[in-house]
């Protein structure tokens, strides 16, 4: 191509691989080697083609997510001063009015906080499992939000926007930095077996960038879709099928050389033919060793954890075989009852939270330790995430919390990322972040340049802005980078 | 404060008296205000006005002395060659610009009384698109873009042969292919209009308002579930699909078409046809979901109106409006006040359904409703008497009825029943009021339910873990069925609840069992028991049985206190109640019954998804919000037109009084003034982007500075003239586009004209294109001989739909014959998957989508062979074949083909073809065509 005086930069260089003429010619059959860790600079960064702005951290990426909002100050954010003054008026803020209403007094974490890990970190009684991990967390516990709402908090969360239609954080990975392998996708969400999160699909979407980048969902309990020959067609009839249509689209494709997406389109097909042989073998648990389904709790009399450990072995594997991006969820949405699918603990806390907790604990800890017996805690970034945290009060008349924007955490750990680190704090009662409250925005950009990529430079044309994951803001958290 | 010793040392320029708006407002403008805005405020310093610059600090702006105003020495180098501090962003003041802030400042930093000061935008109001239409300078497309070519050494290709240039027009204007027929008989006629009239006949085909009413639904971002986290489906917004539809097939002149979209309500009140055009306003996802934090209430409004507000600004004026809700626009000259005054002028607006029906029909129904809604309320009247004199009554004997109440209240904690042992295989519990809706007996929870064993050392025989099982309809969730299920209520745990809805929650014991006791809760071990979310069981009876059909109470709750004081009161009516009363209260009963029964028999009127207008809401003062926020209320505003295109098109300002009905009329008429540059040219550049692939202008909603730039000007103001001219009619002027020579050339590809112009944006061949999701489906039905041609009325769902407060929408694996139709009937609901549809590119419309995307992946493939829609299909279509051809093979292929790309094999396909017949079968052929390129690329 030609750059032309009336052509736009975009043209030359963005959004290029969404017109007719370029879709991913390059991307499906001449990709450079992408499973190396890329030694980008700016100048080599071409979208989709495994090379990033920068010497990359992270090669791939698993996203847990806890629908509902999950309580900082009884998971993650020790609060003695709630202990003192438990039953009493929050300071400053008696008269506090949050999403569901009034609140009343300020209200205890129903369990104790015990010391984690070598250093001594102190971590919810109710997470033992997770608390072996802690030495290698980096914590963001002064975190906030635009929104106090599941639907715009939750898209927020995924897309650094609180309306929606905008990319997801994996779109946007997938966009950047495309596949590193042929067989299966580049970016997985793995729903609970209780259902889809808040704003279901919204939450993986591609936005405005070309549908290719949106996650394809698969999980223990739901195999990818379409993926098996169809029932009543016989090997012979398939082979003549795909032979025939070979024929076709290279005639086709000769007369129009031109034409790269034509050739692409073979591509296609010979590529979705890998992955109809790979993906079944990913989903196929039962080929992991007995002792690694005890430790991720697979054998589990509770079905929600036994679902939920499955996915997490699935989510392994994935990494494992090549996805670049995993999203795995933890719990769903807010079904007619609060509290009872997700961490949306509105009225009973500790009923719900004792339901929760134990499907969360052991199968990420498990997941989190496979990987790093793997070595693969070496390239790939974990990061938990949810979509606010919620009030230090009992919400009146209840014995559970509202939704808090104004503080909560969120962490990561992995390639790249300081172990054993935190970044910011909530005030004595967990109400508000106080020390270095940090936006989504600045949790993402940390995100992006850990996977070698510059969050100002990563960017897409749409309706009148080159629109970012991070919005027009973001800084990256250097302190929480190894 | 810093001292820099360096700058000391320079030599100083001179200066004559400083000129505040000629050497200072500019540089402040131009290299300051992007950060140290009111909005932004950067490190809490903005320069807009004197009365911010002399608050950030005594030492920002010093009177008299630059050298210790923190101003000047931030913007200067600390050693010569170094950056300055400051602009943080963006080139370094000039030695002259520094300079003369210097003498500012040393003059005495003297601030034009009352001035503030604004980023100035990258462009102003000279920018291309806001100025007026040009003069055409020829007639003819054909002639603007062979100037163009011939300035690039360009030529166009030959003509493409006819069987190529009727399926490219057929799919262009229709969205289908072409028959084998209709593809014959153009090839065949001899008259050289015969193109003119294949093309007046397609834009007189229905078909023509599906293909281009779905391209108008994407610029309208019309989708068919609120979105967020409730995403409710919107089983009434097909009134809308189907009036752009019916009003593209019709030819509406468009300005009128636009000006239903924004006040169809207002001008066209009780004429269901005009008003729907104003559910435009209300197309677009929204979050619904109550908040009592009222910051954050108005920030999730203020986010709906924005949805509004960036929809009509990029539909209708290619505007990227919402870009100035928080600042002055960046780029254009559009002002942050410009758009809090549309945010007044659909300030009224609010989503939602009502009634849309003539007066007349409205007026026929009221006739019948009245006198039965009048009967109805004398009725209920009579019944509250009734039962009011009954409770006065009651009241009176309190103390007599409180005897009859010895034993406690039930107990949402544990309430506990014992009776004579008695043998049992089954038992049960019997709701016949549940404590909040006291007339309802099903809705209760119960946490856990126990049923002891009567034995000297009592077992809980109910339990799961001791071979109890539990049964009782409950509250059910599709995708999760086991969530509130009756085995919650004999787990061993509390803390999530069985919710029934029945009466009953049965336990059936391992084995016939001696039982004396239950015990059964909602809020065991739960602080706040009293909360609505335990809703228990107020009036009860406890029942055993040997074989689950034969049943004998054991215990009931009629002796114990009343839960609460509607208890009170629905005992104190059941005793006090005489036979008498009864009997009348029975009668009313029936009476209501019956016009009740009546009133339902009466159809409603329609209702639709069109929204509300609420006055209320309307009412003001509105205002700036300073940098986005509800909480920074900024200069007041009044619905007004945009200042950006104020010199060009004449303007409005109303009152902040105004009727919100007026303030949108206003802005529809304002936006189709005919001397509005901008909704000409972005109407008529959006017809020519769906002919030729690519628009004159390549970002269709935004012709700002951040879009691109026209490729031939000219010729899309003669365009725009062309429209005006044809009374905003679109027919016209596809006709004029289509009739070109540009348009009826091959789509040939030449290397060296590719190497002046590879995008062919110069139109020296036709570019090729991929078909959209909608037209691939289409045209898989279309061939098959499947396609029911039906066209408006509700939607089909390719996705099975499931609401548990929130809904789900599951992609269908089978596809039925009712879902046979257009895709553009296709009920799209956002945040939805359905395979072929999503994975071709179709968007999800969260905003106005003013192109589609083509994009290539392996999920397409493995869609269109394997889901069972393409077996079907491809069944269907071998079906077709053997009716047309018989059994002879070689028919058989070339029927096919004929079907498929509109023309015969050549040797070498046929001979392919015939040899893969007997492994592929007819259908596994079949199966192959339907995910070949051809059917799915047009040349």
């Amino acid at each position: 191509m030609t750059p032309h005086s009336f052509l736009s930069r975009r043209d030359f260089f963005g959004n290029v691989s969404t017109g007719l003429m370029g879709v991913g010619l390059a991307h499906l059959l001449g990709r450079e080697a992408a499973g190396a860790l890329s030694n980008g600079s700016p100048s080599t960064w071409r979208p989709g083609s495994g090379s990033s702005h920068f010497p990359a951290k992270a090669k791939r990426v698993l996203q847990i997510f806890c629908p509902g909002a999950a309580s900082h100050m009884d998971l993650w954010e020790h609060k003695p001063m709630l202990e003192k003054m438990d039953g009493k008026p929050m300071p400053g803020e008696e008269n506090l009015v949050s999403f569901q209403g009034k609140n009343g007094s300020l209200m205890r974490s129903p369990w104790p906080f015990v010391p984690a890990g070598q250093s001594g970190r102190m971590i919810s009684s109710m997470l033992p499992h997770m608390g072996r991990h802690v030495d290698d967390i980096a914590f963001f516990h002064g975190m906030t939000s635009k929104t106090n709402t599941h639907g715009p908090g939750c898209v927020f969360m995924n897309t650094g926007h609180p309306t929606e239609g905008f990319p997801s954080a994996g779109a946007w990975t997938s966009y950047a930095l495309g596949n590193l392998t042929d067989n299966l996708p580049t970016y997985v969400a793995i729903p609970d077996i209780r259902g889809e999160p808040p704003n279901g699909k919204a939450n993986w979407s591609n936005g405005f960038l070309p549908a290719k980048h949106q996650a394809i969902v698969m999980a223990a309990h739901q195999p990818i879709r379409n993926l098996e020959r169809p029932q009543g067609i016989s090997a012979t009839e398939e082979l003549g099928t795909r032979e025939l249509l070979g024929f076709l689209n290279e005639r086709h494709a000769a007369d129009r050389a031109a034409e790269s997406d034509l050739r692409a389109r073979i591509g296609a097909y010979e590529l979705a033919a890998k992955m109809q042989l790979s993906a079944p073998e990913v989903g196929n648990l039962d080929s992991e060793p007995e002792h690694l389904h005890r430790l991720y709790g697979t054998d589990s009399p509770n079905e929600l954890k036994a679902g939920y450990a499955r996915n997490c072995l699935l989510a392994r594997r994935l990494l494992e075989r090549g996805v670049r991006c995993v999203n795995l969820y933890c719990a769903s949405r807010a079904s007619g009852v609060d509290g009872l699918l997700n961490w949306d603990a509105h009225k009973t806390l500790k009923a719900d939270y004792e339901r929760h907790c134990p499907v969360f604990d052991q199968p990420t800890a498990a997941l989190l330790s496979d990987l790093k017996q793997r070595g693969m805690m070496e390239d790939t970034l974990i990061l938990w995430t949810t979509e606010f945290g919620r009030m230090p009060t009992r919400q009146e008349g209840t014995a559970g919390r509202d939704h808090n924007p104004d503080g909560f955490t969120l962490w990561m750990m992995g390639a790249g990322v300081k172990g054993g680190s935190s970044y910011g704090a909530t005030d004595d009662f967990g109400r508000r972040a106080e020390q270095n409250p940090t936006t989504i925005w600045e949790f993402y950009a940390t995100v992006l340049h850990l996977l070698g990529l510059d969050f100002e430079r990563l960017s897409w044309y749409h309706n009148g802005l080159d629109r970012r994951l991070t919005d027009v803001h973001g800084r990256v958290i250097r302190s929480v980078l190894a | 404060m810093r001292t820099l010793f360096a700058i000391l040392l320079l030599p100083s320029l001179s200066w004559g008296a400083i000129d505040f708006a000629k050497d200072i407002r500019p540089v402040l403008e131009k290299k300051c205000l992007s950060c140290h805005n009111p909005n932004l405020s950067k490190g809490d310093v903005s320069l807009a006005e004197a009365s911010s610059v002399f608050a950030a600090g005594a030492t920002l702006v010093v009177p008299g002395k630059a050298l210790e105003s923190d101003l000047y020495l931030m913007v200067m180098p600390e050693k010569p060659g170094e950056k300055p501090e400051m602009p943080a962003k963006g080139d370094p003041l000039t030695r002259v610009e520094a300079e003369a802030l210097r003498a500012w400042i040393d003059e005495g930093a003297k601030w034009p009384e009352g001035l503030v000061l604004r980023e100035a935008s990258k462009a102003d109001k000279t920018w291309w698109a806001y100025q007026p239409l040009a003069k055409p300078k020829h007639d003819s497309i054909d002639d603007y873009l062979e100037d163009q070519l011939k300035e690039n050494g360009l030529a166009m290709n030959p003509p493409a042969d006819p069987r190529t240039l009727i399926r490219r027009v057929t799919y262009d204007l229709t969205g289908l292919p072409p028959t084998p027929e209709e593809v014959s008989a153009f090839v065949r006629d001899p008259d050289s209009k015969a193109y003119e009239k294949l093309v007046d006949r397609l834009l007189a085909s229905p078909g023509y308002g599906e293909r281009w009413g779905r391209h108008w639904l994407d610029v309208v971002r019309f989708g068919e579930s609120i979105g967020y986290e409730r995403n409710v489906i919107i089983d009434n917004l097909w009134p809308f699909r189907d009036y752009v539809i019916r009003s593209i097939n019709e030819d509406k002149p468009m300005n009128q078409f636009i000006r239903e979209h924004l006040a169809g309500d207002v001008f066209g009140k009780d004429q269901p046809e005009v008003e729907i055009g104003s559910a435009f306003l209300v197309a677009g996802p929204y979050d619904d979901v109550g908040n009592q934090d009222k910051a954050q209430a108005a920030q999730i409004r203020a986010n709906t109106l924005d949805e509004i507000i960036s929809a009509t600004g990029e539909a209708f004026l290619g505007m990227t409006l919402g870009c100035a809700r928080c600042h002055d626009h960046k780029f254009d000259p559009i002002k942050q006040s410009d758009y809090y005054s549309l945010y007044a002028t659909f300030s009224g607006i609010r989503h939602g359904q009502r009634v849309l029906a003539t007066a007349q029909e409205k007026q026929a129904r009221a006739a019948k409703v009245t006198p039965l809604e009048e009967r109805k309320a004398a009725l209920e009247t009579e019944r509250a008497t009734l039962e009011a004199a009954v409770i006065a009554r009651a009241r009176a004997k309190a103390a007599e009825f409180e005897t009859h109440w010895t034993r406690p209240a039930v107990d949402r904690t544990g309430t506990e029943e014992r009776f004579t042992p008695v043998t049992a295989k089954f038992v049960r519990l019997v709701s016949e009021a549940q404590d909040i809706k006291l007339g309802n007996a099903a809705g209760f929870g119960i946490d856990e339910f126990e049923v002891w064993s009567a034995e000297t050392e009592p077992r809980n025989v109910a339990l799961a873990a001791n071979g109890g099982k539990a049964s009782g309809e409950a509250r059910k969730i599709e995708d999760f069925p086991n969530a509130y299920g009756p085995q919650h209520a004999i787990d061993g745990k509390t803390g999530a609840r069985f919710i029934s809805a029945g009466p009953y929650l049965t336990i059936e014991l391992a084995r016939p069992t001696r039982v004396d006791r239950v015990i059964f809760s909602s809020a065991r071990g739960e602080e706040t028991p009293q909360h609505v979310k335990f809703v228990f069981v107020a009036e009860y009876r406890i029942e055993v049985s040997d074989d689950g059909e034969t049943w004998r109470e054991v215990a009931n709750g009629r002796d114990r206190k009343p839960a609460n004081p509607n208890h009170q009161d629905l005992r104190w009516r059941q005793l006090e109640t005489s036979a008498e009363e009864s009997a009348k209260l029975a009668a009313l009963r029936r009476e209501l019954a019956e016009v009740n029964g009546e009133l339902a028999a009466i159809p409603p009127l329609p209702t639709v998804w069109v929204g509300n207008r609420n006055p209320e809401d309307a009412k003001g003062p509105f205002h700036v919000f300073i940098g986005g926020s509800p909480q920074r209320p900024g200069e007041t505003v009044a619905p007004a037109s945009l200042s950006t295109l104020g010199e060009v098109v004449p303007g409005y300002n109303l009152p902040a009084g105004a009727e919100e009905a007026t303030r949108r009329l206003q802005l529809a008429q304002w936006i189709i003034h005919p001397d509005n540059p901008l909704t000409l040219r972005v109407l008529a550049n959006r017809v020519w982007q769906n002919h030729f692939g690519t628009g004159i202008v390549d970002t269709p909603n935004d012709f700002g500075y951040m879009g691109g730039r026209p490729v031939h000007p000219e010729m899309l103001d003669f365009l725009a003239v062309k429209l005006k001219e044809n009374g905003w009619r679109l027919k016209p002027l596809h006709r004029m586009i289509v009739l070109t020579r540009a348009y009826r050339q091959s789509s040939g590809w030449r290397g060296e004209a590719a190497k002046v112009d590879g995008d062919s944006r110069l139109l020296w061949r036709f570019p090729p294109r991929r078909l959209s999701a909608e037209e691939i489906r289409d045209t898989i039905l279309s061939i098959s001989g499947r396609l029911d041609p039906r066209m408006g009325g509700p939607g089909f769902r390719l996705y099975h739909f499931m609401q548990d407060n929130v809904c789900t929408y599951e992609p269908l694996s089978e596809h039925g014959p009712e879902t046979w139709r257009r895709s553009v009937y296709h009920q799209n609901a956002r945040a939805s998957v359905v395979d072929l549809m999503t994975e071709f590119d179709q968007p999800d419309c969260a905003f106005s989508t003013p192109k589609r995307v083509a994009t290539t992946t392996p999920l397409q493939a493995l869609t269109l062979l394997n889901h069972r829609f393409t077996l079907d299909m491809a069944g269907a279509l071998a079906d077709r074949i053997t009716i047309t051809a018989g059994d002879d093979p070689s028919a058989q292929v070339i029927a096919a083909f004929h079907l498929a790309y509109q023309r015969d094999p050549d040797a070498e396909e046929l001979a392919h073809s015939l040899a893969a017949l007997p492994m592929t079968g007819l259908r596994g052929f079949c199966r192959a065509l339907l995910n070949s390129s051809e059917l799915i690329h047009v040349d």
